[in-house]
């Protein structure tokens, strides 16, 4: 016992100061950084708490997954330190001290002063609870609904993300340059003087799904000599 | 034994057995890392017509050694516009990353030790061994992809934005190339996955096995996805030499870059250990239940024979181009292993309703 409260103060404190850290950070990749170090402390404490199932799961989907988009995108925009501005809101400060103090008084007084009706924490089956396989019985038995019901969420997500993203590369580049008056907008002469348009982010494919969309939505000179030049290159 | 019992119980007992086995790991991974890199300057020369480094002891033995010091006498620089904090922290989440999975790999069977008696040849065995080792393995690209950031040059960057796109694509067809393999044994828990790829005489592996679907298509699938893992030829790109300079490394000197060095191929013997473990039986062998012992020897000689095997390939293949990369790893190798998970899944419907 001794030793689980050790690793306790040791991860819950890991767990703290990251969180602490990341907030104060001024540098968005330092924050990001710290938000794994919260992730890796949360996942130690799980195994505490004889969870390894969830555990590994915390690992793998935040700290391995998650956090790694996120710090690819602050290193892929350069995303430089934020100046120190002041204030806008300032009356959200007591309120927000005043919040942190209620809830701090209301921990301690359930720590102490309602300790004694409080029932003792027992938990059922200590070595059952936190396992793969009664994970995955209860996911996929008891539980099967709320699951699915997630899963689709999850699918609408990344629906809404590819319909967004789309929308922006190809199909709303198209009708911005379209609703400029006088028609010709720069990007399309660009392309139908031949040479090819790259912006950043750009692959081969997306800017041939470009040509396609120009020459699809009835650009005259166009549809001829792009699909001879996909041939030659080719 | 029952002295040392008394003293600690037996709680600390294994505690104390566990400590002692992690270090003894390390320091026999670290080793083998040490004479795996001497191998492929070797194999890679004789490949390429040359005879390779033979002169520091008996036919270049002692070749290792003369490295590491080298790298210890390196002067260490660290560029004047680096991010200091994070440029020292990568290469420590690098080495640590890849050093932390070697604990539960078994790798032989219960074999009957003088004085300590019955002990099982695993480090760690615990429920979770599977999942352990994946994210640990995803936790490591952070290594990579800060050693770019933190760098502040043009090349360490790109090398550490290919290394995490790279990483993130391939680490879902590698995640899925097992699940055929975890459907068939019922388990993550690493020892017990060797265990039921006995019988046979030892050669009832998971590759052949009939009892669902042999699971060769996994295996190519999860060859495949670890070399780009590891970020080995053909998929080096993240240190491109002739595009990057050196990619993520590239600003980094001394015993900083020997700690990437190293990672890069404790790495390459983890996940040589991986597919061993999970495809090809482990320490399963021919008379390994008569001489337990064997089981060690088989275990090393399959992890050598896939070390071999990324020598081999570094030595044959040119490297891929960027976009042929992701487009081989999320057109073809994730449908592929997605394929793989279907078919075993429908195949142990079939067989467990009979």
């Amino acid at each position: 016992m001794p030793w689980t409260i050790l690793f306790f103060i040791i991860f819950g404190g890991m767990a703290v100061g990251c969180a602490l850290s990341m907030v104060a950070q001024r540098n968005p990749l330092y924050s990001a950084v710290s938000l794994i170090g919260v992730f890796v402390a949360l996942a130690c404490l799980y195994l505490t708490l004889a969870a390894p199932f969830i555990a590994a799961v915390q690992i793998i989907v935040y700290a391995g997954a998650i956090m790694v988009l996120v710090v690819f995108v602050i290193m892929l925009l350069n995303a430089e330190e934020e100046a120190r501005r002041p204030y806008r809101l300032k009356f959200l400060i007591p309120v927000a001290v005043g919040l942190a103090t209620v809830l701090i008084a209301e921990a301690a007084f359930m720590l102490t002063v309602g300790g004694a009706a409080r029932p003792d924490p027992v938990p059922p089956k200590v070595a059952e609870v936190g396992l793969t396989a009664s994970v995955g019985t209860g996911l996929f038995t008891e539980y099967l609904l709320p699951f699915e019901v997630t899963s689709v969420l999850i699918l609408m997500a990344l629906v809404g993300a590819i319909t967004l993203a789309r929308r922006t590369q190809v199909i709303g580049v198209a009708e911005e340059d379209l609703a400029v008056a006088g028609g010709a907008a720069p990007s399309l002469e660009a392309a139908s003087s031949g040479d090819r348009i790259i912006t950043p982010g750009d692959t081969e494919a997306t800017g041939q799904a470009m040509a396609r969309e120009q020459i699809a939505r009835g650009e005259a000179a166009a549809p001829a000599r792009h699909g001879e030049e996909e041939k030659e290159g080719e | 034994m029952e002295w040392l019992t008394e003293r600690i119980g037996a709680e600390g007992v294994r505690g104390l057995g566990q400590f002692v086995g992690i270090n003894l790991a390390f320091v026999v991974v670290l080793m083998i890392v040490a004479y795996t890199v001497l191998a492929e300057r070797r194999v890679l020369a004789l490949i390429q017509g040359r005879l390779g480094p033979n002169r520091v002891g008996y036919g270049g033995i002692l070749q290792p050694f003369a490295d590491l010091l080298k790298f210890i006498f390196k002067e260490e620089i660290t560029p004047d516009k680096a991010t200091k904090f994070v440029y020292f922290l990568a290469p420590i989440i690098a080495i640590t990353a890849a050093l932390m999975p070697i604990i539960v790999y078994p790798f032989g069977p219960t074999i009957n030790l003088p004085f300590v008696g019955q002990v099982s040849l695993v480090i760690a065995r615990f429920d979770i061994a599977l999942l352990y080792v994946l994210g640990i393995t995803s936790v490591g690209v952070y290594g990579i992809a800060l050693a770019g950031w933190a760098s502040n040059s043009k090349y360490s960057l790109m090398g550490g934005l290919r290394a995490s796109a790279q990483m993130i694509s391939y680490e879902l067809s590698l995640g899925l190339s097992l699940v055929g393999v975890v459907l068939m044994s019922g388990t993550l828990d690493l020892y017990a996955i060797v265990e039921q790829q006995g019988g046979w005489y030892g050669m009832r592996w998971n590759i052949i096995r009939p009892d669902g679907l042999p699971q060769l298509l996994g295996f190519i699938v999860y060859l495949i996805s670890a070399i780009a893992e590891t970020n080995r030829v053909p998929f080096d790109l993240p240190e491109a030499e002739t595009e990057l300079v050196a990619g993520f490394h590239t600003e980094y000197s001394a015993l900083k870059f020997a700690l990437f060095f190293m990672a890069e191929y404790v790495n390459m013997f983890t996940v040589s250990m991986l597919a061993t473990t999970l495809f090809l039986g482990g320490w399963q062998g021919p008379f390994v239940e008569q001489v337990p012992l064997l089981g060690i020897f088989y275990f090393l000689g399959k992890v050598i024979f896939f070390l071999f095997l990324y020598i081999w390939l570094r030595g044959t293949l040119p490297r891929f181009r960027f976009d042929q990369l992701m487009n081989f790893g999320w057109k073809f190798l994730l449908p592929v292993a997605l394929l793989n998970v279907i078919l075993t899944a429908t195949m142990m419907f079939f067989m467990l309703r009979d």
